[in-house]
């Protein structure tokens, strides 16, 4: 595993109560294909936005906040190349990782070295952003389509939905 | 022979005739014969002669009349009286000014002063009327020179000078114990020991109404789980007994059977004394439920101090571990997260978690399930905040885990912040002792005085110098209100000086309090620490090190000043991060009308609160908390740490756990979350979104969006004044 990599980064928010339980640092990587009709941040689209950031520095800003990380976008996962570095320095440093996706988490699975991705992640929140099921008493999602999945305990197969004591 | 005058805004000068002379001379010019200088000088030197080595203006101007009457002159003593009353007239004009805005019932910062408080209802008016009227009184007649000067100078804020008169206290931590043990008198009806949750619970409201009418803060009880536990057991026992007189079967062999926990559940399976037990379980659980319900509710409804205001309440509670103790917590809990009414959120009592390791913090601790209830109250309901016994500052040598009286020796602490427990003179506790009075420093004023020195470090001594100037006034002044304070009599606080205050049980209602006053703190406050280091050097604490390094040897500065004014005056004196609610923007207003419009200082209405980082500024809690923790050990007197959280909270209690953490691992004393919900008063329907005007589910438009103001809950801001209007609109989120 190399920590040379960069990634293309909108924002990080370091302490937001909105993307996973507790408070997070959420990660806005840049770049988006799913164009989802009532995206609430087209700006984050282009593949080219934001500005590069080394793993190094990522990784600073993360242990400086000491919260659990949030990877969100854009969709994340079309950095896959340079996200699987982060997830890795990220998982063996002890931090819980969410992840966002416009992928459904079936779509995901035929995407090529996604397994090693998996591994390192907690919970995939999947699907697109569809307005019609827009519902504000969702917790951690936008809309009825989209799916906590608890990755460790998710296969093609069977798919185990994220649940806590809250 | 007159030496001096005493004027009528209380200053001393020395005496002149030359005054009364004119004054003569201006009413017989208005007169057909004239002026007389023989008389004019005749009764001048009569009255200069004859007078007192001090008098009053007034007192002189009654000589002269009397004089003018008997001289052939009746015409001119006409005159002069005529113009004396118009003169009274006119000083009296701002009065009349005040009373018909008070009058037409309009909304402004002299209405506004105190969001909780309804100054349209008559009591409220009333309420005003006095309010505006004591304080010239208090300027005239009770300040020093030096006290009033830096009053009006800007420099000094002497909170809830219209009380000043009354020489009422603060605050105060009520010992329920004693109230519930020996029964009290108030107002017309003597009340009894309570024997079950139902009294003691209504006893506990009216301990705290009626001292509410004795002092001019806020009242709160400091171990409430603790305090009504017994009530529980004595409830249980009562539905024992129901059900002997049901069966005619004696159960006199449980009534003292161990409970492992006061939990519902069903009976079936059930049989004999398991099955008597687990009935009275339930029945009990229902009544201490229904008696939290209760409680919140008066404490919401009743309407006490002049009839227009509910108490300033707040409760402290947590660390009881007893099975009674958890029951009265978790109905307590539940009744606060079901709402009043329909379901609308309680604005009081303000309701403090006290977070203890080994008690209620770790996993393994047995109120640990409590603990995380109150998170997810807190996410809906904004209460309970949290007060950190872990906190360096906040240790008690004599905390025994195993002690049942434990709670004697945690800090507990009003809703608004304030914090008493260190004691020269007695036990280190909060309970039965509060502020005796408080007052706060414009230290931005003083470091704008001190912009235009070039050099840095001579600018910064400067200002050390000045504030020390300012610290001796406030410390002079608080012993002047406290020396006042102290000739009470007893029976002037009736409750509040027979049991509630300690000691106060060995004085005779004809005594003064002057015995047992010391008890109690004096606090001096700060406010605008964010404005005054940007004055002194360009940068605020939150974006500057170097800001934070100076803002901290100020506040350690203050801290170590008034621990020698304590030695040298013998009181308690406090450092308090002041909260001031109808100060925010006074200040301001003064320092931008002297020095104009300042960026980054006075460019805004108001100044931030004590030590907080400006509400406008964006950073992440972990960075808010660790530039403004170290605040905290160093104002005893009272701080709070805010958050305020992005995101429907609800959905989310274990953000509210991850901020007490960041309190935990930053040596903070209290804290609390702020975070946004609107109410649909339609249909009840809530949730978190920004700026929402139309309910999703009725289409209703009347939102009630919860807001917090120097610690308080209001539903509506229609009784914010500008500058807490103008500070709420710059609050941003910290993420």
């Amino acid at each position: 595993m190399t920590s040379s990599a960069t990634l293309r980064i909108l924002d990080i928010v370091p302490g937001t109560s909105v993307d996973g339980p507790g408070l997070r640092t959420s990660i806005y990587f840049a770049g988006c294909s799913h164009c989802c009709a009532g995206c609430h941040n087209p700006q984050s689209w282009d593949m080219n936005g934001g500005e590069e950031m080394a793993i190094d520095e990522i990784i600073a800003i993360v242990e400086e906040n000491g919260f659990n990380v949030t990877f969100s976008g854009g969709d994340p996962i079309y950095q896959l190349n340079a996200l699987i570095p982060l997830a890795y320095e990220l998982h063996k440093r002890g931090y819980n990782i969410w992840c966002y996706t416009g992928f459904s988490f079936e779509e995901l699975l035929d995407i090529d070295g996604i397994d090693t991705f998996l591994n390192l992640i907690n919970v995939i929140v999947d699907g697109p952003f569809v307005s019609d099921l827009r519902d504000t008493s969702l917790r951690f999602r936008g809309s009825a389509n989209q799916r906590l999945i608890d990755v460790t305990h998710s296969d093609r197969k069977h798919i185990t939905i994220w649940h806590d004591d809250d | 022979m007159i030496q001096t005058v005493l004027k009528r805004d209380g200053r001393v000068v020395g005496y002149n005739e030359e005054k009364i002379k004119a004054a003569i001379r201006k009413a017989m010019l208005q007169t057909p014969l004239g002026e007389d200088e023989t008389l004019i000088q005749k009764i001048t030197d009569r009255i200069g002669v004859t007078g007192r080595e001090q008098m009053t203006v007034e007192e002189i101007q009654d000589r002269v009349e009397v004089e003018l009457m008997k001289s052939p002159r009746k015409e001119v003593a006409k005159r002069y009286i005529a113009y004396r009353d118009q003169r009274s007239i006119a000083r009296r004009a701002k009065t009349r000014d005040i009373f018909l805005e008070i009058i037409e019932a309009k909304n402004n910062d002299i209405t506004r002063e105190n969001a909780n408080m309804n100054t349209d209802s008559p009591a409220g008016m009333m309420m005003k009327f006095a309010s505006e009227t004591t304080k010239p009184f208090v300027d005239d007649y009770l300040l020093t020179a030096e006290a009033r000067d830096a009053v009006r100078h800007g420099y000094l804020h002497i909170h809830d000078k219209d009380y000043y008169p009354t020489k009422s206290l603060t605050c105060v931590q009520h010992p329920l114990d004693n109230i519930l043990r020996h029964g009290f008198i108030a107002g017309h009806g003597e009340s009894r020991p309570a024997k079950r949750i139902e009294t003691a619970s209504v006893i506990a409201c009216i301990s705290l109404e009626t001292a509410q009418n004795e002092m001019h803060g806020g009242q709160a009880i400091p171990a409430f789980d603790f305090y009504l536990a017994p009530f529980v057991r004595s409830s249980f026992i009562e539905e024992l007994k129901k059900m002997e007189e049901v069966t005619g079967e004696d159960l006199s062999d449980i009534y003292n059977q161990e409970i492992k926990d006061y939990e519902k559940k069903t009976l079936d399976g059930l049989k004999g004394r398991q099955r008597a037990i687990q009935h009275a379980v339930n029945c009990t659980v229902s009544r201490v439920h229904q008696s939290m319900e209760a409680f919140i509710h008066n404490m919401n409804t009743i309407h006490s101090r002049g009839g227009n205001q509910v108490v300033f309440s707040s409760i402290n509670y947590g660390t009881d571990t007893s099975a009674e103790g958890r029951c009265v917590i978790r109905e307590l809990l539940k009744s606060t997260y079901e709402g009043v009414g329909n379901g609308a959120t309680a604005i009081f009592p303000i309701q403090i978690w006290k977070k203890k390791k080994g008690v209620n913090y770790m996993p393994e601790d047995p109120n640990y399930d409590l603990y995380r209830l109150a998170c997810k109250v807190t996410a809906r309901r904004f209460f309970p905040n949290f007060v950190n016994l872990d906190a360096t500052f906040n240790h008690h040598e004599l905390w025994k885990a195993d002690d049942p009286q434990r709670f004697r020796h945690e800090v507990a602490t009003m809703g608004c912040r304030t914090r008493v427990f260190e004691n020269r003179y007695g036990d280190k506790t909060s309970i039965g002792r509060g502020n005796i009075s408080f007052s706060t420093i414009n230290i931005v004023r003083i470091a704008i005085e001190c912009m235009s020195i070039v050099d840095k470090d001579e600018r910064i001594e400067r200002f050390f110098s000045k504030l020390d100037e300012v610290l001796e006034i406030t410390a002079r002044q608080l012993c002047d209100r406290y020396n006042f304070q102290k000739t009470a009599l007893v029976k002037q606080f009736p409750l509040l000086m027979s049991r509630l205050w300690t000691g106060a049980e060995k004085l005779s209602p004809d005594a003064t309090i002057e015995q047992v006053i010391n008890q109690g703190t004096l606090g001096i406050g700060f406010i605008g620490l964010a404005e005054c280091l940007v004055a002194l050097v360009g940068k605020h604490h939150g974006e500057s090190d170097e800001a934070q390094q100076l803002g901290l040897r100020i506040v350690s500065h203050m801290r170590s000043r008034v621990n020698e004014f304590s030695e040298r005056y013998q009181h308690n004196f406090s450092v308090l991060a002041t909260p001031a609610e109808g100060l925010s923007g006074k200040f301001t207003a003064k320092d931008r009308k002297t020095f104009g419009e300042i960026p980054g200082i006075t460019d805004k209405i108001y100044y931030t609160n004590s030590n907080h980082v400006p509400v406008y500024y964006k950073c992440s809690p972990r960075h808010k908390a660790k530039i403004e923790g170290p605040y905290h050990e160093l104002t005893r007197g009272g701080h709070i740490f805010y958050v305020e959280i992005d995101g429907d909270a609800t959905h989310n209690p274990q953000a509210i756990a991850d901020i007490v953490d960041l309190m935990d691992s930053n040596n903070i004393g209290y804290c609390s979350v702020n975070h946004n919900r609107n109410r649909c008063m339609k249909c009840g329907y809530e949730d978190a979104s920004e700026k929402l005007t139309e309910c999703p589910k009725c289409g209703g438009h009347e939102i009630d969006k919860l807001q917090r103001i120097t610690g308080y809950l209001v539903g509506t801001t229609d009784r914010w004044n500008s500058a807490k209007l103008a500070e709420l609109s710059d609050r941003v989120v910290h993420k």
